[in-house]
């Protein structure tokens, strides 16, 4: 009897996934890997420790409320009132998902519906548009534009073009993701440029999804801002937070969706319908460690400020050592990647598979060749932009001074070697 | 929203709008169009969020949702000891999507045993938050729009709006009691399919069958022969089978969980669901699994990459050593996965007991923790309410709570809208609890009867 049973239309196509790729690649030790965006620095000790005074209690190891742990939403609900500087119920405006990218999926699944068009900025965290698919809708792609002609130093010279983001909005248009600080490029969209995008949310009566992880990235000169502030985006804005980002703990897989009860609704009953309730002690510690910092968030010992300081100083380090075997990075305002344009290495590898575009193979060739690790570009781009993005790759310098120092011996020997 | 408002009118509600500070109310903007997506119709309602409110609210004893009262084995506890105050900071970061390495090794190390047949770690097991995401991924991997998907009632609930979040059609089918002759307290395996009826609901639209054995909330434990009569079914109508098998190890009296994935043409049609939170009673872990052949767990990986990603790494490197010492301790005494069931074969029958004394039926549960009861001699207490939109059981189990203090679930919760005024008379108990728990209880039911017959 033939077997007729096939993967199911909403998943058509949503098969491949460039993590599965490179992480397999990468994960032989002898790399230095700066690709996959996970820290290899410790987490702060008062969390692990957080974590492990739990592990002790019994209650804590069974089910607790849905939508999120008590003692986590109400401790989100302080630290968010601080920052979004409005009242946040913690039972009704935020619901706990499994890392931020369950809460994408959770925004996405409940508002986002068949033949519904998201706009989406280019590059993008990869997962947006197998997601928006997922629910039927259709991504509008818009790529941020280098405005110097080309010539790029710093993240904030990649830009949205006003005109043509005005074009993408259609009476069609459900929501549109913002990422900011952004992944790949570490923008940090200014009020400016947020203001430009509420403008167009509220002309067209628009959902704004605001993808914050590495809302506390940010280096000096440059200020985190919440498009939920904005005036007439609280009500239609999902902000979505991480606390695998906040407190370099990837592997702890808890986010959190913030917004107004008549969305954060929608976001519960997919929550109650796909996994029902996160893990309780990976929350309550979680929760005890929000509040160590919540109590602290002035202080610049606080970790939210402190970690920024860190990474400032790898930021630098990196860019650095980049600069110094030729390569040209763009300098990120936050998170914690940086691109890297390896057009001027001029490594020919138009031998290599013609499909492939020159990012991957670039990448790959790399990995072989010199031992160091990073991601193409290309997954973080639509069809049509693929092409202008594909001489960048992007570096992840959350890492130990160890792995730093590592990738510096690769780089100042990169010019010695050939190809 | 604004669309259709008047200039002036918009200005002045983007003016209110933009002043800072007090920001204490949400003005609800309401978008012109239904701002929610339609997946989420008639999937709104959950019995849980009421329940658990209500018990957590009134109750003084609370054998109302399933999970344990005692603590989680020791040997799972230190496992997480150990991992967070000695394992590498590299557990605190991400793992592979599919399922931690060791995680996934040990399970497809533990299921080639319970199957009989080899497994591939990468590709035949999948590690998901809880069952319940892998219930998920499977209807969202394998039921599209316009599939029929056969439920077998009573069940849990979430499988009939996870049906219908998938665009699928879920297809009832009752467990029916068929009392002992002898007036005895009838067994869960007195409820049972009609092979007719259950063929009936074969068409050629049917996706799949949803078997969940042992069955919450009865506790039955179908039989080789019930699952060979589904197993041929599935077989002749090539449907697929999703087997919710998380009470596995919690069977009683010496009866045997038979997996229908070793029956005959099954293993290819079927996925099997497991869940670390009832194996190790540590629901609040929520890691669960999903075992089945590459070419169904392909989809359900598509699904997961798409929607969660990855698990919690530190609970499924605990797991996995939970796990390991099973492994090691497979068939014996020690054996968690027999001393479990053992202990709570025990408080099984003491609940028996204690709800028998008082005039309660239960239902004895050949497997789970739950057990369902009759509640009749009690319905006095509890005026039925001709037209009420709520079936007699919530009211009787609301009631209880309110002025008893005993949390319990009612039957009606586990079956479709259609069907849920056909057992009213029932109520689920969870007795997975310290014997402490159960003695309240059975406090609680001895003066509640004193009551009735001094009244």
């Amino acid at each position: 009897m033939p077997f007729r049973h096939k993967n199911t239309r909403r998943i058509e196509g949503l098969d491949s996934n460039v993590w599965v790729e490179f992480t397999k690649v990468a994960a032989d030790p002898s790399i230095v890997n700066l690709g996959q965006g996970l820290p290899d620095i410790s987490p702060p000790s008062y969390v692990k420790e957080e974590l492990a005074k739990v592990a002790a209690v019994d209650r804590l190891n069974q089910y607790t409320r849905g939508f999120g742990h008590p003692s986590l939403v109400k401790a989100l609900s302080q630290v968010y009132e601080r920052t979004c500087g409005r009242k946040i119920d913690p039972l009704t405006d935020i619901l706990v998902t499994v890392g931020a990218y369950g809460s994408l999926f959770s925004t996405i699944q409940g508002l986002i519906e068949e033949g519904d068009e998201v706009i989406i900025i280019e590059p993008f965290y990869d997962c947006y548009e197998p997601m928006v698919k997922m629910a039927g809708a259709k991504p509008v792609f818009i790529p941020l534009r280098c405005k110097n002609d080309g010539i790029s130093a710093s993240s904030a010279d990649w830009v949205l073009d006003p005109a043509e983001l005005a074009n993408k909005f259609n009476s069609k248009t459900k929501a549109i993701i913002l990422n900011t600080p952004h992944n790949p490029t570490g923008k940090v969209f200014t009020r400016e440029e947020l203001q430009v995008i509420a403008d167009l949310c509220i002309k067209h009566d628009t959902l704004c999804i605001s993808d914050e992880v590495y809302e506390w990235l940010v280096y000096k000169g440059n200020k985190h801002i919440k498009i939920a502030t904005l005036p007439g985006m609280w009500e239609r804005t999902i902000t979505i937070g991480s606390a695998g980002k906040t407190y370099s703990v990837t592997g702890w897989k808890l986010g959190w969706s913030i917004g107004p009860e008549h969305l954060i609704k929608h976001l519960q009953v997919v929550h109650q319908n796909t996994l029902y309730t996160c893990p309780t002690p990976l929350q309550e510690a979680l929760a005890q460690a929000f509040w160590i910092d919540y109590k602290r968030m002035d202080n610049p010992d606080c970790y939210f400020h402190s970690l920024s300081r860190e990474l400032e100083s790898k930021r630098d380090r990196m860019a650095q050592l980049l600069k110094g075997a030729g390569l040209k990075p763009v300098i990120p305002d936050g998170g914690y990647f940086m691109i890297v344009d390896v057009s001027t290495l001029n490594v020919d590898l138009s031998g290599v598979d013609e499909k492939q575009p020159y990012d991957y193979k670039f990448v790959k060739w790399m990995i072989a060749s010199k031992k160091l690790s990073a991601i193409p570009l290309s997954p973080f781009c639509g069809p049509e932009t693929k092409k202008q993005f594909e001489k960048y790759i992007r570096f992840c310098f959350i890492k130990k001074d160890s792995t730093l120092d590592a990738a510096e011996v690769i780089l100042k020997n990169w010019n010695k070697q050939t190809g | 929203m604004l669309r259709r408002t008047a200039p002036f009118l918009r200005h002045f509600l983007l003016e209110r709008n933009s002043s800072a500070g007090h920001s204490s109310c949400s003005r609800e903007a309401k978008m012109s169009r239904p701002v929610q997506a339609r997946r989420l119709e008639g999937i709104d309602k959950n019995i849980w969020v009421e329940f658990v409110k209500l018990a957590t609210t009134y109750s003084k004893v609370n054998l109302g949702q399933g999970f344990p009262d005692f603590p989680a084995p020791d040997f799972l506890t230190e496992a997480l000891m150990r991992v967070v105050s000695g394992g590498s900071h590299m557990l605190h970061q991400y793992t592979r999507a599919f399922g931690h390495p060791p995680l996934v090794k040990a399970l497809a190390q533990l299921f080639e045993k319970l199957l009989g047949r080899d497994l591939d770690p990468m590709t035949n097991v999948m590690v998901t938050v809880g069952a319940y995401q892998a219930l998920f991924c499977c209807f969202q991997a394998l039921v599209d729009e316009g599939d029929e998907v056969i439920i077998i009632e009573p069940f849990f609930d979430c499988y009939e709006p996870m049906v219908k979040m998938a665009g699928g059609t879920p297809v009832f089918v009752p467990l029916r009691p068929n009392p002992p002759k002898d007036g005895k307290l009838m067994s869960s395996a007195d409820w049972q399919l009609d092979p007719t009826e259950l063929a009936s609901k074969f068409s050629e639209r049917t996706k799949a069958i949803v078997l969940n054995s042992p069955n919450n909330p009865l506790g039955k434990v179908f039989s080789r022969e019930e699952l060979g009569l589904i197993a041929e079914l599935c077989v002749k109508h090539d449907v697929l089978c999703i087997s919710d098998e998380v009470y596995e190890w919690l069977v009683y009296d010496g009866k045997q969980h038979i997996r229908i994935a070793s029956l005959q043409g099954m293993w290819d049609r079927t996925v099997i669901v497991g869940s670390a939170g009832k194996t190790f009673s540590a629901t609040g872990w929520k890691v669960g699994w999903v075992v089945g052949p590459d070419r169904l767990l392909q989809h359900l990986r598509t699904v997961h990459q798409n929607s969660v990603y990855h698990c919690a790494t530190i609970a499924q490197e605990a797991v996995a050593q939970g796990f390991q010492r099973e492994l090691t301790l497979y068939g014996k005494p020690e054996s968690y996965f027999v001393q479990l069931p053992k202990e709570l074969q025990r408080k099984r029958d003491w609940l028996i007991q204690s709800l028998n004394a008082v005039g309660m039926k239960p239902i004895i549960p050949e497997g789970t923790y739950f057990l369902v009861a009759d509640i009749s001699p009690f319905k006095s207490d509890v005026p039925d309410v001709p037209n009420s939109d709520e079936p007699y059981d919530y009211r009787f189990v609301k009631w209880m709570v309110k002025n008893k203090g005993l949390a319990a679930i009612p039957l009606s919760a586990f079956y479709s809208e259609a069907h849920k005024n056909n057992y009213t008379n029932f109520i689920r108990f969870c007795f997975a609890k310290e014997d402490t728990t159960l003695k309240a209880a059975n406090d609680i039911l001895q003066k509640w009867k004193q009551e009735k017959t001094s009244s």
